[in-house]
């Protein structure tokens, strides 16, 4: 990577990254919008479903399942709220799972729109570099972007706490390696942008 | 020891000697008793950053720095970590925020 976030002296947050990277974020993020996509096939809850009649009509309508989601990776993306108590975790879902995947989205097409429209570094290198620029609002969405990312690719290895071991002893072609190396750089950006982050906001490290 | 001493220790032996006074229990009035302490916990993943945990705990909460980390450290070190409490409503929307960010939280009484 040719350059990982950092915050500019005119506030912005910016990186640098080698063309294949931006199409590896492009893909992975499209993957993402299409795991939080399932499930859409119902209506939508009334804007501010907040009053006891819009509840029972939603209810009715019989909206998000109340039932946790069968793929783990989506599971962990969208989490029991109780551990204890299955019926409150389902009526808590039923209300808010639509307006989570909603965000996630947003969040996602966030990414995809800032990857979209990459200007080559102006210091005129030979141009592999494309220059990604955000300000405080995208730089928050990318941040969730990130960590739903690497949520997914982690779910999927399996990984756990200290086991890199597990990674160092796998043959150097072997894919699921690859994708640990992939699920490793997304840390790594992700890492680079909250330390951005923290600078931009002026919040003592 | 005078005599008005001698009067209190006598009181005080005759006092201790009869059975403890039952306290009425509190009538339960709708209109003054708040909702239970609930609490919002954030549990530990094998995935997110510290310092990713840490920035949310201030970008949401509001939490000066070291308080951030010290709550992320006891999420790392002991598994979990009681965020914030409040009433059922406002854990549950602190719950639904921890997830957006991508956090695992979940939302119980306060322990008694």
């Amino acid at each position: 990577m040719a350059k990982a976030f950092r915050r500019r002296r005119d506030g912005t947050i910016a990186a640098t990254l080698h063309v294949e990277e931006a199409q590896l974020l492009r893909s992975l993020v499209g993957q993402l919008l299409e795991l939080l996509a399932d499930g859409q096939a119902r209506p939508s809850p009334p804007p501010n479903a907040a009053s006891a009649v819009d509840q029972t009509l939603a209810a009715a309508l019989d909206l998000a399942s109340p039932e946790p989601p069968e793929d783990p990776v989506l599971h962990r993306l969208l989490p029991d709220a109780y551990r204890d108590d299955a019926d409150a975790a389902r009526d808590f879902r039923r209300y808010t799972e639509h307006g989570l995947r909603d965000v996630k989205r947003h969040n996602a097409e966030v990414v995809l729109a800032s990857l979209a429209d990459l200007a080559a570094p102006a210091t005129g290198r030979s141009g592999s570099g494309l220059v990604v620029v955000l300000d405080g609002d995208q730089a928050q969405a990318w941040l969730r972007t990130l960590t739903d990312l690497r949520l997914a690719l982690g779910v999927r290895l399996d990984v756990h706490e200290g086991d890199e071991d597990r990674w160092e002893a796998l043959p150097d072609d072997d894919p699921t390696r690859y994708v640990h190396q992939i699920f490793g750089w997304l840390g790594w950006l992700q890492q680079t942008l909250v330390e951005a982050r923290v600078a931009q906001r002026g919040w003592r490290r | 020891m005078s005599l008005v001493m001698n009067a209190a220790v006598l009181n005080a032996a005759v006092l201790n000697a009869v059975a403890p006074v039952e306290l009425d229990e509190p009538r339960a009035d709708e209109h003054t008793i708040p909702d239970s302490p609930w609490v919002t916990i954030v549990w530990n993943d094998p995935i997110n950053l510290m310092s990713y945990v840490t920035y949310v705990f201030q970008d949401y909460f509001g939490y000066a720095r070291p308080k951030a980390e010290r709550l992320m450290m006891d999420v790392h070190q002991r598994g979990k970590a009681v965020v914030s409490t409040g009433s059922r409503e406002e854990m549950e929307r602190d719950v639904e925020a921890m997830h957006g960010y991508g956090l695992w939280a979940t939302l119980q009484r306060a322990d008694r």
